[in-house]
């Protein structure tokens, strides 16, 4: 059987056979790499509290307050991104720009939130040399929050690509606002579980 | 395969109203999350209770946010070996936490050394102090 060859293919997203687009399977595959990552992560939290003699409350020792804010920030953000693929996939380019814009400005609320907490704790002298708790609560909160600032950074590109009207013709783009989106919800589920870890149990 | 047959078969159509009461769950189970660890229950049931909170947040998300509810199977089989693998790489790991902490514990320890006072099991718990210092109070 003879296939036509097709050296643009690749520009319409061209599936996998599956029903998948390359992009989305991508993103997928790269979210899988992403669980096994903060699995890790998680696990190291589990050993470390199950090997200590006693764990601190969070409700003792770190700002609950500030930290339910920014579930409720992140929780929102989720909504506004999935706003802005709606708006996307109806091809209103105002009502994207809106949501997205609205997506970022909640990120960055959420790293301002985050630095706060950071920066009182700095100021008390507490690291993550103080103790093994605070050792994992700088490095999952510390690498969320990497990650929260990744995403900004490809919503931020995604909202710049969104002004040009060539980027609103090119089928792909579609795909890299849903791409965007379920990194974006991958980042809030992560803190969906660290928030009640480290924090509140 | 043309522009629409893409959108078709692969993006997904969003659901506004749907978005909308999603959110409003998230926020509910939220203040659900902090109101157990408000109400002093023993550690392993809040922990338990307030995990699977959790889960049924992450669900919501993962299931209707990003469309993993409808998704291609492709997908699904993914995921289901990540979580697979996962599972295989910890759950020996935690077993084998769990399995030492008990042999090591304090009152372990002394029934496996009647003859001692002590020393060894308070030796251990000193050597490992992971305690948190005070409360930061005033942030």
């Amino acid at each position: 059987m003879s296939q036509t060859y097709n050296p643009t293919a690749f520009m319409n997203n061209a599936d996998t056979h599956s029903g998948v687009t390359n992009a989305k399977l991508g993103v997928w595959l790269f979210l899988a790499s992403e669980i096994m990552l903060f699995a890790t992560l998680f696990t190291s939290y589990i050993v470390l509290r199950m090997a200590s003699s006693s764990w601190p409350w969070g409700w003792d020792v770190l700002n609950v307050p500030l930290a339910t804010l920014n579930t409720v920030i992140l929780i929102t953000s989720s909504v506004t991104i999935v706003m802005a693929y709606a708006k996307a996939y109806d091809k209103d380019k105002a009502g994207f720009q809106k949501w997205m814009a609205a997506t970022i400005l909640l990120s960055l609320g959420f790293l301002v939130v985050k630095a706060f907490e950071y920066g009182a704790e700095f100021k008390l002298g507490i690291g993550p040399h103080t103790s093994v708790f605070y050792a994992i609560y700088f490095t999952m909160t510390g690498l969320h929050g990497i990650h929260i600032l990744g995403g900004i950074a490809v919503n931020a590109g995604l909202l710049y690509m969104s002004s040009v009207t060539e980027h609103w013709e090119n089928p792909l783009f579609l795909g890299r606002v849903e791409g965007a989106g379920l990194y974006w919800h991958f980042v809030d589920i992560v803190w969906i579980f660290l928030f009640p870890a480290l924090y509140l149990l | 395969m043309t522009k629409n047959d893409d959108k078709n078969h692969d993006e997904h159509r969003p659901d506004v109203g749907l978005y909308v009461k999603v959110f409003l769950a998230l926020m509910v189970l939220t203040l659900i999350t902090v109101a157990i660890s408000k109400i002093h229950l023993p550690r392993p049931q809040a922990i338990a209770l307030g995990l699977f909170v959790a889960l049924v947040k992450a669900s919501l998300v993962g299931a209707l946010f990003m469309h993993l509810w409808g998704e291609n199977k492709l997908i699904h089989k993914a995921l289901f070996i990540t979580v697979g693998f996962g599972a295989v790489l910890i759950l020996p790991i935690i077993d084998f936490v769990m399995v030492s902490r008990r042999i090591t514990s304090p009152a372990d320890v002394a029934a496996q050394h009647p003859g001692g006072h002590g020393g060894h099991a308070e030796a251990v718990s000193e050597s490992v102090n992971l305690e948190a210092p005070a409360a930061p109070k005033g942030h």
